[in-house]
């Protein structure tokens, strides 16, 4: 009889323990989903808040499934925008801007010193992200532009989010991909990078919302007062992200 | 079995058993059949199953052929820091794989410790399924060894003895005692390292990278197609388990596998078992 007892305490124990770990909506630190571009610099605006980085589509599409975020952080308008019109998030901010450039490992293998060279490399192994994901969107923007995009037949790797870029040409693994400026900025012992014509050049603009399913929504609007607030304004600088 | 002990033992158990089988038949029921089987036609999961077709096949091919006499040559062997050896053959078994892939990375990538000697050889490893391989058997081997080296140890030293007195040289003793005697545990022990290697998902992304036909496998294919074509995720998975379950079922189905289970696990006391 004890023993069932002692089962009942467990059980009682276990159900309390789950829904201890599930009610991550509770008053809190804001939970963030951020693209993975912003790794380096949003725990420096906000070390109390929880971040999870990844590609900013797989972030649109886990809170469109009701995943317990608070903001979104997005790599491009195109994700905070479509959440905005579904009434899943509150209206989007601009908040940073970045650039692209054409990064190669620091002992550069292919010999690119231009975009061009993409093209001339027979054996080039290029590494890029899926067209979903904002620096693929962005990848074949800039190919467009240029007149190149057959050179996307040369890739070897369609990663899920710019930070696998990054992984494979600081390794050495891959000879050439296209990255945000302050991917380069954050990891110059190991990457050049090379810039783009200014013609081909995208708008990459970063946009933050709050979640409306959020309980808690005064963190939130803490955090985004301090990224547009000149606390959040030096610390991006400092990555070298352009402001609005 | 009545009262409460009872109860709350079946309580738990139906508790334990939605919990592990929900989100397996969740898959199959989220779409309809049809849809799913559309799913599997597509391109991106025809693809990813050929792709782990063959790297898997190459994989556990080379785990078989090296694993084996490495486990016999330990189980059979007592020498000084065998223990720690044994201890650093199971460590990728409890490493994350995102360890093992930088650690990969880190040994055979262009800047990596063998980097310049793989590139003086001609190797070209990077993005290429020899790279799917090659994460694979890193982390599914140590499943084989590990189980192997239990089933040499169980076969009994005095049947080899005897072989040996008998006149067989140590080749024969091995194919004709032991290898048999260890069938079952080899077996098992095979059948992790082949589910673990069909799951591989951290060290291959990271170490090979993820390209539709030629190193994105159907573990890797769930994860790019899940925000893009989500039944299509949904059917790879679907495929996913069902291979998972036939390995399983094998396992436990093929007769002299698991007679000669009981018979390495219980040699010191084969009467009881029978």
């Amino acid at each position: 009889m004890r023993r069932g007892l002692a089962f009942g305490v467990g059980l009682a124990a276990a159900v309390a323990l789950i829904a201890g770990f599930t009610s991550t909506r509770a008053e809190g630190p804001a939970t963030v989903y951020a693209a993975a571009s912003l790794t380096g610099v949003f725990p420096k605006v906000s070390p109390s808040s929880n971040f999870q980085f990844a590609g900013s589509n797989q972030l649109a599409f886990q809170i469109r499934n009701g995943a317990p975020a608070d903001l979104f952080a997005s790599a491009t308008p195109v994700y905070t925008q479509d959440l905005y019109r579904d009434g899943l998030v509150e209206k989007p901010r601009l908040f940073a801007t970045n650039s692209l450039v054409l990064a190669v490992p620091r002992s550069n293998p292919a010999k690119i010193r231009s975009v061009q060279d993409l093209a001339k490399r027979p054996k080039l192994k290029l590494v890029v992200a899926g067209a979903k994901v904002p620096i693929g969107l962005y990848t074949r923007e800039v190919l467009k532009r240029l007149g190149l995009l057959r050179v996307l037949r040369k890739t070897v790797s369609q990663e899920p989010d710019v930070k696998g870029i990054v992984g494979k040409l600081a390794f050495g693994q891959a000879d050439a991909g296209f990255v945000y400026a302050t991917d380069v900025r954050a990891s110059s012992s190991r990457l050049i990078a090379i810039p783009l014509p200014p013609r081909s050049q995208p708008t990459v603009r970063y946009e933050i919302a709050v979640v409306k399913s959020t309980n808690n929504r005064a963190s939130a609007l803490e955090l985004v007062a301090d990224l547009l607030g000149e606390d959040g304004r030096r610390e991006l600088k400092r990555a070298g992200f352009g402001l609005p | 079995m009545k009262g409460p002990f009872g109860a709350v033992l079946a309580v738990m158990t139906a508790v334990a058993l939605a919990f592990l089988l929900v989100p397996i038949l969740a898959i199959f029921l989220q779409i309809p059949l049809g849809q799913l089987l559309d799913g599997m036609r597509s391109p991106a999961a025809v693809d990813a199953l050929i792709v782990t077709a063959k790297t898997t096949l190459v994989a556990n091919a080379l785990i078989l052929l090296f694993g084996t006499p490495t486990a016999y040559l330990i189980a059979t062997r007592d020498f000084r820091g065998r223990a720690l050896l044994v201890t650093a053959i199971e460590l990728p078994l409890v490493l994350p794989p995102a360890v093992a892939g930088i650690g990969l990375l880190a040994a055979l990538s262009p800047i990596g410790l063998l980097g310049s000697t793989l590139d003086f050889l001609g190797f070209e490893i990077a993005f290429t399924q020899a790279a799917v391989v090659l994460a694979v058997t890193f982390v599914a081997s140590p499943f084989y060894i590990r189980a192997g080296i239990s089933a040499f140890e169980a076969v009994d030293p005095s049947l080899t003895g005897a072989a040996r007195t008998l006149g067989a040289g140590p080749g024969r003793t091995f194919f004709r005692i032991a290898l048999p005697l260890a069938a079952g545990g080899l077996g098992g022990g095979w059948a992790l390292a082949f589910a673990r290697g069909i799951g591989e998902f951290g060290a291959t992304i990271m170490f090979a990278g993820s390209l539709q036909g030629v190193t994105q496998t159907l573990s890797l294919a769930v994860y790019e197609q899940f925000d893009v074509d989500f039944d299509v995720a949904l059917a790879i998975g679907a495929e996913l388990v069902v291979v998972s379950a036939a390995i399983l079922l094998a396992v436990k189905l093929v007769p002299s596998w698991t007679s000669s289970t009981s018979t390495s696990t219980t040699l010191s006391a084969p009467s009881a078992s029978r």
